[in-house]
C-alpha cells in the first residue's frame, strides 16, 4: 500500500470520527457515536504502527512532502505537508494508542452524560489536532495544529459549560494560553523574517546563518537572532505544556470529565511544548542562553509545583500538580540538550499519567463523583484492579527501578549531572530534590486513597465495587505498558540511532553521549539505580508518606500549623492566581475600562464613528440628489467627464 | 484569392455554435404556446452547456497558449479570451437559472428574455475574443442593443422604460465617444487592428496630443461600460428601473466583457500609452470608490445599493487595471470574476425574496430573513461579507490583489484611499447583515423557490467561500492569462 | 482657392450650420429637416472623398427613409416643446460655456498642426476606371467579412428588439373581428323598451 495514503489517512480517520459525531450526533445516536469515533481513532492507531513499521522496523524512507499547497504569497508558500521520521511515528503512536484507551474509558465515565455524542466528537477532533501538529512539516501547520489543539483544550475544560467554576477554567486555560500563543506566533514571524520560509527543512538548514546575525530590540542592545527566535517559540511551549510562570491554567482545567484530563492534561497536548522544542532542537542548539532559559524554566516547574501537590486535596489536582511537575522534567531535559531524553520522558509519562489519571477517575466513579482525598481511604478491598494499576502507576512516576519512569527520570537527571550550561549545578539539586517530592506527593496520594481508615460516608460504602471493564481494561493495558515501555525503548531511544537524523545536538552539548558511555544495559542501570541518590531520595520520600499519613496523622496537621506561612504559600500556590488576577486581569480590565470610557465612548463612538457616520451620511443625502433621475443631467455629467479628462490629460498647453 | 481555410474559422467555433443557438430559439420560440415556455428556457440552457463544452475544447494541444488569430486578424483566442468566456457563459446560464420562475410570476416568461439574452452574450463573447477595434465596437453594439431592449422587456412596468430610454440614450453618447476616439487612433496610426496599432505606437515618439485626446474617448466609451464615476449615472437607475432578473444579468457578464475591453483597447493596443491612461483611471478609480460607497448608505432600495456597490466595485476594479503590470492585470481579473459571482448571488438573493405582485427590493423586506430561511440569510450573509472584503471570503482576497498590485508600483496613498472607502463600504453592508439576522421580519412568508433555483443559488453562495479558502487555483490562472 | 476648396468650405459651413439648426430649431419638424440638410451636407463631402457609394447610400437610406420615418413620428407625437424648453433654458449658459471650453479644447487638438498636409499626405486621386463601389465590396466580404456578419446581427437583433417592444396585446384593447359582427342579430343587440312618455310638467316639480 502506497505510504502517503496512509499518512493522509491518519489524521483524515479521526477528523472523520469527529465529524460523524459532531454534525449527526442525533441521527446516528450514543452508540453509533461511539463507535464511528471509535472506529476513526483505531484506524489512525493501526496506521500508525504500520508507519512505526515502516519507518522504523522496516527502516524505510523519511517522508518530508506537500500534501496541498494552500497559497503563495511573495514566494513564501503556505502548505499541508506532513514530515514522518522517527520522532513522528513515536508521537502518532503514542497519541492514537492513548486516545484510543481514552476513548474507550469514555463509553464507562460518560455513560450517563447528556453531551455523549459531543464528548466524543471533541475527542476525536482533538486527536486530529494533534495528529495534524505532529505530522506537520511546516510552521503554519504546526501552528494550526497547534491553536486547534487549544480550541478543543477550551471546548472540553468547559465541557459542562453550566457549571461555574469549569467557565472560570477554560477562560483561564483560553487566555493564558493566548499569552504563549503570542510568543510563538511572534517567534514563527521572526523565522519567516529570517529565514524566508516556513519549511522545517528549509529553516534548519538556514539556522547556520541565522545564528550569526543579530537584532536590534530595544535601546543599542544587539541580540542574537537564534535566541530571541528560540526564546519566543518557547513562551508558546511555556503556555502548552505549562510551564512556570504559565502553568496556572492546567490545575483549573481538571474541571473538565476526567477522560480528557487524562487525554489532554496529561499524555497528550501539554507535551505538544515538548515535541515542539525537540522538533526545533536544530535552532535550539544554535543558542545556548535559549537552552538555559529552557532548563531554568523547567526547573522551577519540577519543584515548585511538586510542592504545591503535597498539599491538595482533590485527587485529580494531586495528579495535574504531579504533571505539571513531570513536564518540568521534560523540559529540563530540553534545556541540556538532552531532547531525546526528554521525548522519552514525555512517551513513558504518557502511559504512566494517562494511567494515574483513568485509575483516579476510576475511583471517582465509584465514588460518585467525590474526589476529595480525605474523604476516601481503604478503597483496595473494593477496587483491587485500580488498586492494583494504581501502585503501578506512582511505582512508575516515583521512578522506582524497572518501571519505566525510572528508566527515563534517570536519564534526565544524568544528563543534568553532565550539562555544563550556567545554572546547571543548581538545577541538578532542583531535579533531585523534585524526585523527593515526587515520591512524597504520590504515595500521599496513594495511601490516602488506597490504605488506612474508611472516611467515605456510609452511603458510598455500600455502592462500592470496582467498575466496568470498559475503565478496568485501559487501566491494565496502560499498566502493561508503564512497567514495560522503558525497558524496551531506551536503548534505541537515548543511546542508539533512533533520533540520529531527526534530533540535532551540537558536540560540545551532547550530555547524553556521555551518559551513554557509563551505560551498558538496562540491569545494571538498575543496579546502579538502586545505589543512586535518586532512588534513596525517592523512598525517603515514600516512607516520609508512610509515616506521616499512615503511622502518624497527627504531624501533618501539626506541621501545616507549625508552619502556617509555608502550607498557606503551597496552598494557595504562590499567590499566582491572585497576583495575575490582580495585576494583568484587573490590571487590563481598568485600562480596557478606561479606554472604553475615554477612547471608545467619547472619541471613538462620540467623535469617530457617530461623528464620520453623520458627516458621511450628511454627504450621501447630499450628494444622492445628484441623481436627479433627468437624463440631461447625466448626460451633462458625462459631458463634464469628458471635458475634464480632456483638459488634465490632452490639453496642448500643459 | 482567400480561402474558407484562412478564415480558421474552428477557433471561433463557440461563437457560431451561440449564434446558430440564438437563431434557433428564435424560430423555435415562434411555433411554441405560451404554456409550452419551458422548451425555450431548456434549449437555451442546453445550448449554453454545448458552449461551454465547445469553449473547453479550445485548449491547445500542446498545453503552450499562443494568441490565435482567425477572420483575417480580426478574431483572437487566447487563454484570456478562453477563461473570460467560459465565465460570461457560466454567469449567464445562472442568470436563466434564476429568471424562470421571476418571469413566470410576471407574465413576462417570453422566448424574447433568452433570445436577446443569448445574442448579449455573443456580443460580450466576441468583444473578449476582439483583436480589431471594429470587432469590439461590434460586440459592443451587439451586447448594448439586446441590453437596450431586455432592460425595457417588461412593458407593463412604466419604470423599465423610463430605465431603458435613459441606458439608450447615454449608451448612444458613450458609444459616439467610443468610436470617435478610435477613429482619432486609426487616423494617427493608420490600423484598426489591435496589435498593428500597438506596433504603430511603439514606433512612434514623443507625447501625440492627438492620440492621447482619442484616448481620452475611449476610456470614456470604456468607463460608461464599467459604470465608473462620472459615468455611471445610468447604473442606478438601470438597475433599479429594470426587472431584477435583467438587472442580474446586467450587473454580471457584462462586467466581465467590460474587464476584457480594458485589457484589449488599453492595455493591448494602447500599451505605451500606459502613462497617460493610468492617470485618468486614478481619478476614475478614486471618484467611483467615492461616489459608490457614500452614496450606497443613504440606499433604502436594495438594488440601487447593490448599484452604487458595483460603482465602487469597479473603483477597486480600475485599481489593479491601473497598476499596468501583469500583477495589476490578474488581479483585476480575479477582482472582475469574483465580483461578478458575489453581484449574481446578491441579486439571486432579491430573486428569491420575490414573488407574485412582490418585488423585494427594499432593503427591509430582507428584515428578519435568518427567520424566514436561515440557510439562505448565511449565502447572503456570505455573499454580503465577500462584498464587503472580510476574510474568508473571496472577496477579501480580491481585494488584497488589487491593492498589492497598487502598493507595488509606489502608490502607496491609492491604497489607503481605498481602504479608507471600502471601510466606509463595511457601513452599508453591515447594515443589511444586521437587518437579516437581528430585525424581526415583517413578512412572514414562505419562501417559494424551485428546487433548480435553490441548487444553484446556494453553490453560488458556497463558490464564493470556497473560492476564499483556496483562492490559489483561480489565482494561478489569472496569472496565467497574462504571462 | 480651387474649385475643390470652395465645395469643400461651401459644404462644411452648410453642416455646421445645419447640425447647430437641429439642436436649436424650436420646432421639432424643423429639427428633423435641418438633420436631412445636415446629412445631405455630409454625403456631398464624401462625394469629394471619391465615397460614392458611401454618399449615395447615405442620402438614400437616411435622407429617403430614416428621415421620413422620423417626421412620420415627430409629427404623430405631440410634444409639449415648452415644457421641454423650461429645463433647457435654465441650464443654457452652462451648456454653452462647457460647449465652448469643448469645442475649444477640439480645436486645438484638431487642428491643423496635428492633421495638416504636413502631417498626412492628401490621398491619391483615383482614375476614372476605379471603383469604389466594387473596392468597398471586396473589402466587406473578404477582409472584414467578420465585421460584416456582426452587424447583420445587430440587425437581426434591431429588428428582435424593435418587435419584442412595438407588438402588444394589451388585454384591455378593443379590436374588430369581422366574421363575429357579421353574424350579429336584430335581437342581439336591439332592446325595446316600453316606457311611459313624460310630460314637461312632471319635470318643474
Amino acid at each position: 500500500m502506497d505510504m502517503e495514503l496512509i499518512y493522509l489517512a491518519i489524521p483524515l480517520a479521526s477528523l472523520f470520527g469527529a465529524i460523524m459525531a459532531g454534525f449527526f450526533g442525533k441521527a446516528i445516536g450514543r452508540s453509533g457515536a461511539h463507535t464511528v469515533t471509535i472506529a476513526g481513532v483505531a484506524t489512525s492507531f493501526i496506521l500508525s504502527l504500520m508507519a512505526y513499521n515502516h519507518i522504523v522496523l522496516e527502516a524505510g524512507d523519511i517522508y518530508n512532502q506537500t500534501v496541498y499547497t494552500w497559497m503563495v504569497s511573495d514566494g513564501l508558500r503556505f502548505e499541508i505537508g506532513f514530515l514522518i521520521d522517527q520522532l513522528t511515528v513515536m508521537m502518532l503512536c503514542v497519541v492514537t494508542g492513548v486516545s484510543l484507551m481514552v476513548h474507550l474509558y469514555t463509553i464507562g465515565y460518560m455513560h450517563d452524560d447528556p453531551g455523549y455524542q459531543r464528548f466524543f466528537s471533541y475527542i476525536s477532533l482533538f486527536t486530529f489536532a494533534m495528529l495534524m501538529l505532529v505530522m506537520s512539516n511546516n510552521f503554519l501547520q504546526l501552528f494550526f495544529g497547534w491553536e486547534a489543539v487549544g480550541l478543543v483544550s477550551y471546548l472540553l475544560i468547559g465541557f459542562w459549560y453550566k457549571r461555574e467554576t469549569a467557565i472560570y477554567a477554560n477562560l483561564k486555560a483560553f487566555l493564558v494560553n493566548r499569552v504563549g500563543d503570542f510568543g510563538f506566533i511572534l517567534g514563527i514571524a521572526a523565522v519567516v523574517m529570517y529565514a524566508g520560509s516556513l519549511d522545517y527543512k528549509e529553516v534548519f538548514s538556514a539556522a547556520p546563518q541565522i545564528a550569526n546575525q543579530t537584532i536590534n530590540l530595544v535601546g543599542d542592545e544587539q541580540w542574537s537572532v537564534m535566541t530571541v527566535i528560540c526564546i519566543l517559540l518557547f513562551v508558546g511551549a511555556m503556555g502548552k505544556s505549562a510551564q512556570f510562570p504559565l502553568h496556572v491554567w492546567l490545575p483549573d482545567s481538571m474541571e473538565g470529565p476526567t477522560p480528557i484530563s487524562a487525554l489532554i492534561h496529561a499524555a497528550t497536548m501539554v507535551t505538544a511544548g515538548i515535541f515542539m522544542v525537540a522538533r526545533m532542537s536544530p535552532l535550539f542548539e544554535f543558542s545556548e542562553t535559549a537552552l538555559a532559559f529552557v532548563m531554568i524554566a523547567g526547573a522551577i516547574t519540577a519543584l515548585f509545583m511538586g510542592l504545591i501537590g503535597i498539599v491538595q486535596n482533590d485527587i485529580k489536582r494531586v495528579v495535574a500538580y504531579s504533571t505539571l511537575s513531570q513536564l518540568g522534567y521534560m523540559t529540563v531535559a530540553l534545556g541540556v540538550s538532552a531532547y531525546s531524553a526528554g521525548v522519552f520522558h514525555l512517551m513513558t509519562h504518557a502511559f504512566f499519567k494517562a494511567l494515574l489519571f483513568l485509575a483516579a477517575g476510576s475511583v471517582i466513579i465509584a465514588m460518585h463523583h467525590e474526589q476529595d482525598m480525605r474523604k476516601m481511604g481503604g478503597l483496595r478491598k473494593y477496587m483491587p484492579i485500580t488498586w492494583i494499576t494504581s501502585l503501578i502507576g506512582s511505582l512508575a512516576l516515583i521512578g522506582f527501578p524497572g518501571f519505566s519512569g525510572f528508566f527515563s527520570k534517570d536519564s534526565i537527571i544524568l544528563a543534568v549531572g553532565e550539562s555544563h550550561l550556567p545554572g546547571a549545578d543548581i538545577v541538578y539539586l532542583m531535579v533531585l530534590a523534585g524526585v523527593f517530592v515526587t515520591a512524597f506527593y504520590s504515595f500521599r496520594m496513594y495511601f490516602l486513597v488506597f490504605h488506612g481508615e474508611e472516611r467515605m460516608d456510609q452511603h458510598t460504602k455500600e455502592h462500592l465495587h470496582e467498575t466496568p471493564w470498559v475503565v478496568t481494561v485501559p487501566l491494565v493495558v496502560l499498566a502493561f505498558f508503564s512497567v514495560v515501555i522503558g525497558w524496551v525503548t531506551i536503548e534505541p531511544m537515548l543511546f542508539g540511532e533512533y533520533f540520529k537524523d531527526v534530533i540535532f545536538v551540537k558536540e560540545s552539548h551532547n550530555v547524553l553521549s556521555q551518559v551513554g558511555e557509563h551505560y551498558h544495559g538496562q540491569w545494571a542501570m538498575i543496579q546502579h539505580g538502586i545505589a543512586s541518590w535518586p532512588f534513596a531520595l525517592a523512598m525517603a520520600g515514600v516512607g516520609t508518606a508512610w509515616y506521616i499519613y499512615m503511622k502518624n496523622p497527627q504531624i501533618a496537621v501539626t506541621a501545616s500549623q507549625k508552619f502556617s506561612f509555608i502550607y498557606k504559600m503551597l496552598d494557595k500556590k504562590y499567590w499566582m492566581d491572585e497576583l495575575y488576577v490582580k495585576v494583568f486581569s484587573d490590571g487590563s480590565r481598568g485600562l480596557g475600562k478606561g479606554f472604553w470610557k475615554g477612547g471608545d465612548v467619547a472619541i471613538i463612538d462620540g467623535l469617530i464613528i457617530n461623528g464620520s457616520a453623520k458627516l458621511v451620511g450628511w454627504f450621501a443625502s447630499v450628494v444622492r440628489h445628484m441623481q436627479t433621475g433627468m437624463l440631461y443631467h447625466y448626460a451633462f455629467a458625462m459631458i463634464i467627464g469628458l471635458v475634464g479628462l480632456l483638459y488634465l490629460f490632452a490639453s496642448p498647453v500643459s | 484569392m482567400m480561402t474558407l481555410e484562412m478564415l480558421n474559422l474552428s477557433i471561433a467555433m463557440p461563437e457560431m455554435f451561440l449564434l446558430a443557438l440564438a437563431c434557433t430559439v428564435l424560430v423555435v420560440d415562434v411555433y411554441l404556446k405560451d404554456s409550452q415556455r419551458n422548451v425555450t428556457y431548456m434549449l437555451s440552457q442546453l445550448g449554453l452547456i454545448i458552449t461551454l463544452i465547445l469553449i473547453s475544447q479550445q485548449t491547445p494541444q500542446n498545453n503552450e497558449w499562443t494568441r490565435e488569430l482567425a477572420f483575417n486578424g480580426l478574431f483572437v483566442n487566447d487563454l484570456l479570451a478562453t477563461v473570460l468566456k467560459y465565465a460570461v457563459v457560466l454567469l449567464v446560464a445562472i442568470v436563466f437559472v434564476y429568471s424562470r420562475r421571476y418571469l413566470q410570476d410576471r407574465n413576462i416568461f417570453k422566448g424574447e428574455f433568452y433570445v436577446l439574452g443569448l445574442f448579449g452574450l455573443l456580443g460580450m463573447m466576441v468583444m473578449i475574443s476582439a483583436n480589431h477595434f471594429l470587432s469590439m465596437y461590434l460586440g459592443l453594439e451587439l451586447l448594448s442593443l439586446s441590453l437596450y431592449a431586455m432592460v425595457a422587456f417588461d412593458r407593463e412596468n412604466p419604470n423599465a422604460a423610463e430605465a431603458a430610454m435613459k441606458y439608450f440614450v447615454l449608451g448612444a453618447i458613450a458609444s459616439g465617444m467610443l468610436l470617435y476616439g478610435m477613429s482619432m487612433v486609426y487616423g494617427m496610426t493608420g490600423s484598426l487592428n489591435i496589435v498593428e496599432v500597438a506596433v504603430a505606437l511603439d514606433q512612434m515618439e514623443g507625447d501625440n496630443i492627438v492620440l492621447i485626446f482619442g484616448l481620452v474617448f475611449m476610456v470614456i466609451g470604456i468607463s460608461f461600460k464599467l459604470g465608473a464615476v462620472p459615468f455611471h449615472m445610468w447604473i442606478p437607475d438601470v438597475y433599479h428601473g429594470s426587472p431584477t432578473t435583467v438587472t442580474s444579468y446586467i450587473a454580471t457578464a457584462p462586467k466581465v466583457a467590460g474587464f476584457a475591453m480594458v485589457i484589449r483597447l488599453l492595455a493591448e493596443s494602447m500599451g505605451s500609452f500606459q502613462a497617460d491612461w493610468q492617470g485618468m483611471m486614478i481619478i476614475l478609480a478614486v471618484l467611483s470608490m467615492a461616489v459608490g460607497n457614500v452614496i450606497a448608505i443613504a440606499q433604502t432600495n436594495l438594488k440601487r445599493l447593490l448599484a452604487y456597490s458595483t460603482i465602487s466595485h469597479v473603483g477597486f476594479i480600475m485599481l489593479g487595471l491601473l497598476a499596468g503590470n501583469q500583477e495589476g492585470y490578474s488581479a483585476a481579473m480575479f477582482y472582475t470574476l469574483t465580483y461578478t459571482l458575489m453581484s449574481l448571488g446578491g441579486f439571486g438573493i432579491i430573486i428569491l425574496l420575490t414573488r407574485k405582485g412582490f418585488e423585494a427590493d427594499n432593503i427591509n423586506d430582507l428584515k428578519g430573513l435568518n427567520q424566514r430561511s436561515p440557510w439562505f440569510a448565511f449565502i447572503m450573509l456570505i455573499v454580503v461579507f465577500s462584498m464587503a472584503g472580510v476574510p474568508p471570503t473571496v472577496g477579501f482576497w480580491a481585494k488584497l490583489a488589487v491593492l498589492k498590485a497598487v502598493v507595488n508600483i509606489d502608490m502607496l496613498w491609492l491604497a489607503l484611499v481605498a481602504v479608507f472607502f471600502s471601510i466606509i463600504g463595511i457601513f452599508y453592508y453591515l447594515r443589511i447583515i444586521k437587518l437579516m439576522y437581528f430585525d424581526d421580519a415583517e413578512d412572514k412568508s414562505e419562501i417559494n423557490c424551485t428546487r433548480d433555483m435553490q441548487i444553484a443559488l446556494s453553490a453560488n453562495g458556497l463558490s464564493v467561500l470556497m473560492l476564499g479558502l483556496y483562492p490559489a487555483a483561480l489565482m494561478s490562472i489569472c496569472i496565467a492569462a497574462f504571462s | 482657392m480651387t474649385f475643390f476648396e470652395v465645395v469643400f468650405y461651401a459644404f462644411s459651413t452648410l453642416m455646421v450650420v445645419a447640425a447647430l439648426g437641429v439642436v436649436s430649431a424650436r420646432n421639432p419638424v424643423h429639427s428633423v429637416l435641418f438633420l436631412v440638410l445636415t446629412f445631405f451636407a455630409g454625403s456631398a463631402i464624401w462625394l469629394l472623398l471619391e465615397a460614392e457609394f458611401l454618399a449615395i447610400t447615405l442620402v438614400l437610406v437616411y435622407v429617403g427613409a430614416v428621415m421620413v420615418l422620423f417626421l412620420f413620428v415627430v409629427m404623430m407625437l405631440d410634444i409639449n416643446i415648452t415644457r421641454m424648453r423650461e429645463g433647457l433654458m435654465r441650464y443654457a449658459p452652462f451648456g454653452i460655456a462647457i460647449a465652448i471650453l469643448l469645442i475649444v479644447q477640439m480645436i486645438m487638438v484638431v487642428g491643423p498642426e496635428n492633421f495638416g498636409l504636413q502631417a498626412f499626405a492628401a490621398p491619391e486621386l483615383h482614375g476614372a476606371d476605379y471603383s469604389n463601389t466594387k473596392e468597398l465590396g471586396r473589402v466587406l466580404y473578404t477582409d472584414y467579412v467578420y465585421a460584416f456578419e456582426l452587424a447583420s446581427v445587430i440587425l437581426l437583433v434591431a429588428i428582435v428588439a424593435a418587435i419584442t417592444l412595438t407588438m402588444r396585446r394589451r388585454p384591455n384593447t378593443r379590436h374588430q373581428i369581422p366574421g363575429e359582427q357579421m353574424k350579429v342579430m336584430k335581437q342581439d343587440r336591439l332592446r325595446i323598451v316600453n316606457m311611459k312618455s313624460e310630460t314637461i310638467d312632471s319635470e318643474d316639480k
